[in-house]
């Protein structure tokens, strides 16, 4: 089986704060890691590509530095990556990342199934993937807990409304994993070491050919015109006095809000 | 001229989701400056109950595609049934529940339509351009809560489309039953799906207590011994509570994996949850959404916990229990 992960370097925190004057973003850290939910995608792949005698690509978009990212899913198990870079695509929202996305993989080779994170822990939009699915024209489903490969069909479980539901889709299909769903395997010193030397393609639009208006910032139907911090920092009101006045609060509390005052 | 905002009356099992009603509300607020039709686009195989519940949250118009099964999960062809139809109700702006269906199907629409999607929006504010066309800012948070941003889709693009977070709207409550127009769009063809959905079935009941519980308690690290876990117990039976745990409590195998809250676990909605010893890591307080009530108590002042609750308390977890059981 022939796999891709699309994953994103994400900033190690997300402790981020905006200037009140210029309203720019100023970052704790410029240090940058794979999303948390993307090594739940890459652990997946890699159980499938040993279930299936495959093959796994991770792609990502992103500046130059996300090189790191790439390394450091290889060296999870991944054989061989692609970098998209270019100043052109930088800036672009949800739908103009997506695009290059299908492009790049279009370009690479033909998969069976495209795997990613469910959510990124910076914008959190969770809508990427089924983009992505819908610019392939391929089906896709999201957020889902277990994968398996049946068939010829991937199988999934997805968790709603309090149920479990197994849901087949025909390949190639598109699935977004949710954090926590395994957990991702390590790198040893011996696999970081053999990255280094994986292959690693780097596309630029030079490589894709897309036209300019249609991606990065120009290709983008949504604009971010301002960034603000949030009006006050949530803080709870304190209960003061001993354990024994707390206890008491709390019940009134309680009984306050569930009507039995 | 695109005209109406729509809202997406996201249903399950012949139930309207509760965040439709609070998107009601949004287009009600949104209503009041610019005039517009509410509209509701409902996609669905047996429409009777739900146009029931869409005539109380005082709609304009429900635009309605019947289908021959429920198509949940079958995202491609449902993406392209709703394409269909707002190509023909041609909306200013479309309202969606930021909720795993969301997210999933109208991404595709987007794609289709060429249109953007701003995701999880916690508010929405009307404006106006020079032209004297309104145009709807979308707020939505970024970096975890630490930064927020106002996103605008390009001028002159149609529909503004939006996933809009449950919870910072509070449900319509209007006079509802005025005269509705149900729109049948019997026309539009509904497509063949490369997804199926072949086995569901319900979580342990434990599981569904814990997500339906209007009251639940949540224990974190800091009442992990024995004693302090009987404590909790007594506690939660006291107040009619059932128990949750965070992800450390549920690896050490304290509490069951499916009593786990957080990105992890499962997101419940209670009107109360009283947490004790919990720190409130991001992971965790993510599996909390939309309480009325939230009573966080931990030893550790600091502890970001009390930048989520409404009420804490700084002590000993075990002490309150205590004093609360002994009243």
């Amino acid at each position: 089986m022939n796999i891709a992960v699309l994953i994103k370097h994400v900033p190690v925190s997300n402790d981020v704060t905006v200037d009140p004057v210029t309203h720019a973003l100023v970052r704790a850290s410029s240090e940058g890691m794979i999303n948390p939910a993307d090594l739940n995608a890459i652990e997946e792949a890699l159980v499938l590509k040993e279930k299936t005698n495959g093959h796994v690509t991770v792609f990502t978009m992103g500046p130059p530095d996300a090189e790191k990212s790439l390394r450091d899913a290889m060296a999870m198990g991944c054989d061989d990556s692609c970098l998209i870079t270019d100043r052109c695509i930088a800036g672009g929202d949800t739908i103009a990342t997506a695009k290059v996305l299908a492009k790049s993989i279009r370009r690479y080779g033909d998969f069976d199934l495209i795997m990613g994170g469910a959510l990124s822990s910076d914008g959190a939009t969770g809508q990427v993937g089924a983009m992505v699915a819908e610019y392939m024209d391929i089906p896709h489903i999201s957020e889902i807990h277990k994968l398996d490969y049946i068939n010829g069909k991937v199988e999934t479980i997805k968790k709603y409304q309090g149920r479990n539901f197994t849901i087949q889709a025909e390949l190639p299909a598109l699935v977004t994993v949710c954090f926590g769903a395994n957990s991702p395997r390590l790198a040893t010193l011996r696999t970081k070491r053999a990255a280094k030397s994986k292959p690693m393609e780097i596309y630029t639009n030079a490589e894709l050919g897309m036209p300019v208006d249609e991606i990065g910032l120009a290709g983008s139907p949504t604009a971010v015109i301002d960034s603000f911090a949030p009006e006050s920092k949530r803080r709870a009101k304190m209960i003061t006095g001993s354990p024994e006045e707390a206890a008491k609060e709390i019940k009134a509390l309680i009984d306050k809000e569930e009507g039995k005052e | 001229m695109a005209s109406g905002i729509c809202i997406f009356a996201e249903h399950y099992n012949n139930s309207l989701d509760s965040s439709v009603a609070e998107l009601a509300a949004a287009a009600h607020e949104i209503r009041e400056t610019t005039g517009e039709k509410i509209q509701a686009l409902v996609v669905a195989e047996e429409s009777g109950t739900l146009i029931e519940q869409l005539e109380e949250l005082g709609f304009d118009e429900i635009y309605v595609s019947h289908t021959q099964s429920d198509c949940i999960f079958q995202d491609d062809a449902q993406s392209q049934i709703i394409t269909d139809m707002l190509k023909r109700i041609d909306p200013s702006s479309v309202l969606i529940p930021a909720t795993a269906a969301g997210r999933s199907i109208f991404p595709r629409v987007a794609a289709k339509l060429g249109c953007g999607l701003t995701a999880d929006c916690t508010e929405l504010k009307v404006d106006k351009r020079e032209d004297g066309t309104y145009y709807i800012k979308q707020n939505k948070p970024s970096y975890g809560e630490n930064v927020f941003v106002t996103i605008v889709t390009r001028e002159g693009l149609y529909p503004q489309m939006m996933t809009v977070r449950p919870g910072v709207y509070k449900a319509f409550e209007g006079q509802g039953k005025k005269s509705t127009k149900v729109i049948e769009c019997s026309d539009i063809i509904i497509p063949a799906s490369m997804v199926q959905v072949i086995a569901c079935e319900a979580a342990s009941s434990e599981m569904d207590s814990i997500l339906s519980a209007e009251t639940v308690v949540v224990g974190g690290r800091g009442v992990e011994d024995e004693e302090s876990l009987t404590l909790l117990k007594a506690f939660a039976r006291a107040i009619g509570a059932a128990i949750g745990g965070t992800r450390p409590l549920a690896d050490t195998g304290v509490i069951a994996f499916e009593h786990q809250i957080g990105q992890t676990g499962y997101t419940i909605r209670p009107k109360v949850c009283i947490s004790l010893g919990v720190s409130g890591a991001i992971q965790h307080t993510e599996g909390i959404k939309d309480t009325k009530l939230y009573i966080a108590v931990n030893q550790d002042v600091d502890a970001p916990i009390f930048n989520y609750a409404d009420y804490g308390y700084v002590g000993d977890a075990r002490q309150v229990m205590e004093y609360f059981l002994k009243k």
